[in-house]
This record gives C-alpha cells, sequence and structure tokens, in this order.
C-alpha cells in the first residue's frame, strides 16, 4: 500500500464537500494532479490542495492506495462517497456522508462522526471508533433501499434511524442507539451491545432481517410479539466472527446466552425479529 | 366598492367567500371572515414600514435593491427563507435568486409540516380536498391538531358543520373524534376525545393499524388508551362511509415526526381496504403550501434546496434553515415573509444577527430589527394579486383590493429587481 497524507488546513464553517477523497479517484494519479483535484466550497469549486497539505505517495492502482487524512475533517463532507477499493483512515473526527455509497475497500474514523455515514452503503468495512450521528446506513431521503452490503461498526454511540430502510449488510454499534433503529428494515443485520433506543424495528416487515440487543432496549413497541425464549446457533456463528474477524471482543461474552424474540413490525405485517439477550 | 368571493390570506384555510367593501382606498367593512382574518385586513395598514433601511438608516429603494444585491453576490453559502405568507409569483422568484446566487431555498415548512413531506415521500398519500370533506365525510379525526385556534372557520366551512352534497345532515352526520394530549376547544365539540400520553402518537397509530388488520395485540394499554377503546375506535373507523384524518403539529413536531405520519398514512391505506379514509395536513400559514408547490415545480423538490452545486440537491436536516443557521454554516440570508428572528431556537436567531440579512416585510419585525437590508412590500391577498394553495393543495386566486402605500411593490416586484442586479453582476 502507498500512503497518501491529507492534513487539514483548519476547520471551517462552510462545509468542504470532498468526494474526490477516494482510492478510485486518487490512485494512479500524479502528486499535482491530486492537489489540482476539485472540492466544493460553499457555491464554488476550488482545488483540493488550498483546504489540505498533500503529502507521501500514489498508488498505481486503487487498490494500492492508503489515504490518510491527518487531523479534524469534520467540516469535510463525503470522504470515500461511492468508493470501491483501498483504505482510507481519518484521524479525528469526519463529516457527513463519509463512506455513503461505498462498495468496496475500507474506511476508518478515529473520532466522531456525522450524520448519514455509510448511507446506502453497498460493501465495505467502515469503521468508527468515536459516535456516529444520525441516519447511520440509512436510506437516502424518498429511497426505499437503504443498506444492501457492507458492514458498520461504531464504537460509541449513535443516533437517531440506524439501518432505515437496511436490504442487507451488517451494522455493529458497540453503545447505545437512538429512537428508530432499523425502521423499514426489510432484512440486514443490527447489533447493539449498548441499550437500543426506543420505538426499534418500526414499520419493519422483515426478510430475514433482526435487531440483536445485548444491551437491553428502551421499551418496545406494542406491535411486537413475544414467541418464545432459546438459544439460537446463529447468533454463535455471528458472535464468534464478530470477536474474531473484527475484533469485537464482547461478542464472546454472549455466546449461547438465552434471547427473548419478538415480531413484528405486526402494524405492517411484519416477520422481523428483535432479540433480547436475558440479562445475566 | 364591495368585492365578493374574496380569498382570505392569513391562514391555511384561504377561505374564499369573503364580502369586503372598500372606501375610499380603505377597507371599512367585512363580511363572513373570523376575528383573526378581520382584525389583519382592517389593520393591515398600521404600523407599516414606509421606506426601505440600510444599517438602520433610511435609504431609497434603488439604494437598498443595490446593497441586497452585493450581499448576495458576494456570499458564498447564502440561504432565502421563509416564502409561506407570501403568493406564487414571489415564491418563483426566489427559487431563481437561490439558483442564480448558488444558495439554499427553504421555507417554513422545515419547521412546520417538513415531517408531513418527508413522510409522503417515503409512504405515498391518500388525500382529499376540503371540498370533497364537506361534501362526503361521515367521519372527521383531528389528530394534534386544533382548528378552534389555529383556523377559526375549518369546522364551520369544511369539517365539521356544513351541510354538503352527500353529507345532508351537517353536524348530526359526522362522529367527530379528536386525538389529542390535553383539552382543547376542539375536543369540547367532539363526540369522541382519546387523550394520549404525550410523544405516544406513534404506538398508538401502529396499534391502531394493527388492530384495523385484525391482530389482537398483546398489551392491556398503548399511550396510555385501553386496548377495549382502541378496538372500538378501529371498528368505528372500517365502518365509516368516508373518513378523514386532519393532522397539526402535535403530531409533526412530537418525538417521531415524520415517522408519525409515516404510521398515520398505514392507517389510513391500511382502512382503505375497509372503506374510503383520507387525510390532510393542517397547514398554517397561507402559502406554506404554495411555497412546497411552487419549489417541486421548479427544483423537484419542496424544500431544503441546495443549489451550490448549480443544480438543486435535497436534504431536509442538511439543507434546513434552523441546521443551517445554528451550525453558522450560511454566511448571508434573504428572509421573505416570515419571521425567523421570533421563532428560531436562540442559536440560531443569533447567527442570523451576525450575517448580513435582506429581509422583505410590511411591518417592523424582531427579524427586520436584526437585519442590514430592511425591504418593505405590499401585502399579498390585500394589495398585490396572486395565486396561493390551500392546504389541501388548491389554488386559489388572490385579489387586490387596495393600493399599497406609495412607493411599495409586491414582494414579486422587489425580488424581480433584486434577480436582475444579481444578473448584472453575473455578467
Ligand atoms: S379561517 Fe383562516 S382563511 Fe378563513 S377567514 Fe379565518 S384566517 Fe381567513
Amino acid at each position: 500500500m502507498r500512503k497518501l497524507v491529507l492534513k487539514p488546513k483548519g476547520f471551517s464553517k462552510i462545509p468542504i464537500e470532498a468526494e474526490v477523497i477516494s482510492p478510485d479517484i486518487i490512485g494512479g494519479k500524479t502528486l499535482p494532479e491530486v492537489k489540482a483535484l476539485s472540492v466544493q466550497y460553499g457555491n464554488k469549486v476550488h482545488s483540493l490542495s488550498e483546504f489540505f497539505d498533500v503529502g507521501g505517495r500514489i498508488a498505481k492502482t486503487p487498490d494500492e492506495q492508503d489515504i490518510v487524512v491527518d487531523g479534524d475533517a469534520s467540516h469535510v463532507k463525503y470522504i470515500g462517497k461511492g468508493m470501491t477499493t483501498g483504505r482510507i483512515v481519518v484521524q479525528g473526527d469526519a463529516g457527513m456522508h463519509t463512506g455513503s455509497q461505498m462498495k468496496g475497500g475500507s474506511i476508518t474514523v478515529t473520532g466522531n462522526i456525522a450524520d448519514w455515514t455509510g448511507a446506502e452503503m453497498k460493501g465495505g468495512l467502515l469503521r468508527v471508533l468515536g459516535d456516529a450521528g444520525n441516519l447511520l446506513g440509512a436510506a437516502y431521503r424518498g429511497s426505499s433501499d437503504g443498506m444492501t452490503g457492507g458492514c458498520i461498526v461504531v464504537n460509541g454511540s449513535v443516533g437517531s434511524e440506524v439501518a432505515s430502510f437496511m436490504r442487507r449488510g451488517m451494522i455493529v454499534v458497540l453503545g447505545d442507539t437512538g429512537p428508530f433503529t432499523g425502521v423499514h428494515m426489510n432484512g440486514g443485520e443490527i447489533f447493539v451491545f449498548g441499550k437500543v433506543g426506543r420505538r426499534a424495528g418500526a414499520q419493519a416487515k422483515g426478510n430475514g432481517g433482526f435487531i440483536a440487543c445485548f444491551g437491553g432496549i428502551d421499551e418496545l413497541l406494542p406491535t411486537y410479539r413475544y414467541d418464545t425464549t432459546f438459544t439460537p446457533t446463529f447468533m454463535r456463528l455471528y458472535l464468534r466472527q464478530l470477536a474474531g474477524n473484527l475484533g469485537i471482543d464482547v461478542a464472546t461474552s454472549y455466546i449461547d446466552k438465552p434471547m427473548r424474540r419478538y415480531r413484528g413490525d405486526l402494524a405492517v405485517g411484519g416477520n422481523a425479529e428483535i432479540l433480547v439477550a436475558e440479562k445475566a | 366598492m364591495e368585492h365578493v368571493d374574496v380569498v382570505c390570506p392569513f391562514c391555511g384555510c384561504l377561505c374564499d367567500d369573503l364580502e369586503i367593501t372598500v372606501e375610499e382606498g380603505h377597507i371599512t367593512g367585512i363580511k363572513n371572515a373570523c376575528a383573526v382574518s378581520r382584525s389583519k385586513f382592517l389593520n393591515h395598514g398600521s404600523h407599516r414600514i414606509t421606506s426601505a433601511a440600510v444599517d438602520g438608516k433610511k435609504a431609497s429603494m434603488k439604494k437598498a435593491v443595490k446593497e441586497a444585491v452585493e450581499i448576495l453576490s458576494n456570499a458564498r453559502r447564502p440561504l432565502i427563507y421563509g416564502l409561506s405568507s407570501t403568493e406564487c409569483g414571489a415564491i418563483s422568484k426566489a427559487v431563481e435568486i437561490g439558483e442564480v446566487t448558488g444558495g439554499i431555498v427553504d421555507n417554513t415548512a422545515s419547521v412546520c409540516h417538513g415531517p408531513t413531506i418527508l413522510a409522503l415521500q417515503q409512504v405515498g398519500e391518500s388525500k382529499a380536498t376540503l371540498g370533497e370533506a364537506r361534501n362526503r365525510a361521515d367521519m372527521v379525526v383531528f389528530w394534534g391538531s386544533n382548528p378552534t385556534a389555529a383556523h377559526l372557520r375549518h369546522i364551520v366551512r369544511y369539517s365539521v358543520m356544513p351541510k354538503g352534497m352527500y353529507s345532508t345532515e351537517g353536524r348530526k352526520g359526522r362522529k367527530v373524534i379528536v386525538v389529542d394530549v390535553r383539552q382543547t376547544g376542539t375536543t369540547r365539540l367532539a363526540d369522541k376525545f382519546v387523550k394520549i400520553k404525550p410523544n405516544s402518537d406513534f404506538e398508538l397509530l401502529q396499534a391502531l393499524r394493527a388492530t384495523v388488520r385484525g391482530d389482537e395485540l398483546p398489551v392491556d394499554e398503548v399511550s396510555g388508551v385501553p386496548m377495549k377503546e382502541i378496538k372500538e375506535l378501529a371498528e368505528e373507523m372500517k365502518n365509516c362511509k368516508f373518513g378523514i384524518v386532519f393532522f397539526g403539529l402535535g403530531l409533526t413536531q412530537s418525538e417521531g415526526r415524520h415517522m408519525n405520519i409515516d404510521a398515520a398514512v398505514g392507517l389510513v391505506s391500511e382502512l382503505n381496504r375497509h372503506t374510503k379514509f383520507v387525510l390532510t395536513p393542517m397547514r398554517g400559514h397561507y402559502n406554506v403550501a404554495g411555497a412546497n408547490t411552487v419549489a417541486t415545480w421548479q427544483t423537484g423538490y419542496p424544500y431544503a434546496i441546495d443549489f451550490s452545486k448549480g443544480y438543486p440537491r435535497y436534504n431536509p436536516g442538511e439543507f434546513t434553515a434552523v441546521d443551517l443557521l445554528a451550525s453558522g454554516e450560511v454566511d448571508a440570508a434573504m428572509i421573505i415573509a416570515s419571521d425567523p428572528a421570533a421563532t428560531f431556537p436562540a442559536d440560531a436567531a443569533r447567527h442570523l444577527a451576525k450575517i448580513p440579512t435582506i429581509t422583505l416585510e410590511q411591518k417592523t419585525t424582531p427579524t427586520t430589527m436584526l437585519s442590514k437590508v430592511v425591504l418593505p412590500v405590499a401585502t399579498a391577498g390585500v394589495e398585490a394579486e396572486g395565486t396561493a394553495y390551500r392546504m389541501d393543495g388548491v389554488p386559489l386566486r388572490l385579489s387586490k383590493l387596495v393600493e399599497p402605500p406609495k412607493g411599495i411593490h409586491s414582494d414579486e416586484k422587489v425580488l424581480d429587481m433584486i434577480l436582475e442586479g444579481l444578473k448584472e453582476v453575473a455578467q
């Protein structure tokens, strides 16, 4: 991997839209070409180098490209949008729409992340070491296709409407989630190790989708019905994978723990599952 | 001179049966209007801003427009906001200014029925005009809305009292249900008042929908309402001939916001398996529906529209005025027919005072007081013609009854002057 370092030249209240910060776009270019890439700043177009010190090395192909955003990028939107390969690490916070519609490769944000992170994600791995905003992995307004693949892991807590209209893919939250987790969910898997917020699984049709709650749940909707307490075999496999492949050690402590299963959302005739781990 | 069938431009009902007498250029008599409308018509001329101003000092219209053009053409992230209390011609010009400046155009829907729009885009809607409600409805549900305070003639003209083509018995033939967190004027008129716990509309809507589907829910009560009552309500709703839900800010601005409307639409669509049921938002400002409609014609989107890339993009929460002001993102603002300084959260209002703000207004307001440029304008529907959209989406023509004060133009004219100025600068 070749590492390109982008050092933000300070915070700006007007956000910068920089979907060019992507291995797909940077890989194979020359340094002057990268410096001259366009970013949107308010109603004007600027070059990348006006907002970032650009240094390091550029790979011949995107899959060999490693990009480090070294510093606070909370004012930078669309980092890694639609990327298919390579790696991005943001050493600090990142702005809205980071990794939106990404198809492959990986993004790691060491700080916090704003709304719409990983929106309509299709593949790849997105990790956030801090907290995430609202609409993590959600469908954009008016769309009924949310996340269709890939994996998002957030070490901290997340806001409301996580994974709205989720179809496939996986979201793991080690902290708490806000209201309407998995709203309109129609497939996919959500694992929450903190507390799950109010109205989880609202309007969820199911389609094999589930929300696994290991740290309890605020309040279940009246349109979810309890049906059994069991120890799902598939959960053991998932938890092992979470611990082994993603380094989520806490997962191991829930292996073979009984879970209460609720089905809904009955308001839409749904068959989604909310699985709540019994307190030890 | 007598004017008949005048449309009232003071709330989303747009009552179109007013009779107004004008003598020597003044409105002297009004018939059929509600108290709010009467007072607004009679007082529209008092406490008017009579001259344009720049930095708090009187200025000629020409100078103030020039200043506005300069502010907008130098801005990197200008916001154009308001638009719900003016007519469609002005709204159209404002959208064009948004495009020319690469700014953001938002209207007051973002702080009232924005969630309604979000939900309707997500799950669709089943709607009817107020005329249909009047002529056909035998069940009227007011959910989180109180027309006795906000839409005074709604009950008499459209929803509860009137006799219509098929609703020949008037009030007697209609079942009126109010769902709210507290007693209101409307609950006193109702056949049934369903009192719910605050911020629990979503649960009740979902429970009702599941019950209408025929599911037995494994709970004794939902949102403070016993399951028995929910079952009764579901039966009543299924058995009416034509039901309508009028919902208000009690639903759009309580916890759940657009998801509450999503659930309400879901309930209504479920009921349509059994009978005819529709829903209509109780829009407050008289032309907020027009602001959404005109913006949609022109850009494809109803509010929260960003033109920074030269083409329209839409994202409530990202391109909505309150969010943009609170984060300090916008560096100039133009406010048309709205008073955000009085109604927005403190941090958003504070930012408005920090940046150069241009305001088009008839009377002194908190927003004009913090504005760098104030442009006085005529009152649409009283001193200027135009079109407005009623809460149910029906367009109606506003009339010009009297002349505006000397030297004062309509919103549309003033916006056009600014637009021409901007185009000149661009060349
Ligand atoms: S109800 Fe509304 S539209 Fe009708 S007269 Fe009163 S203010 Fe005007």
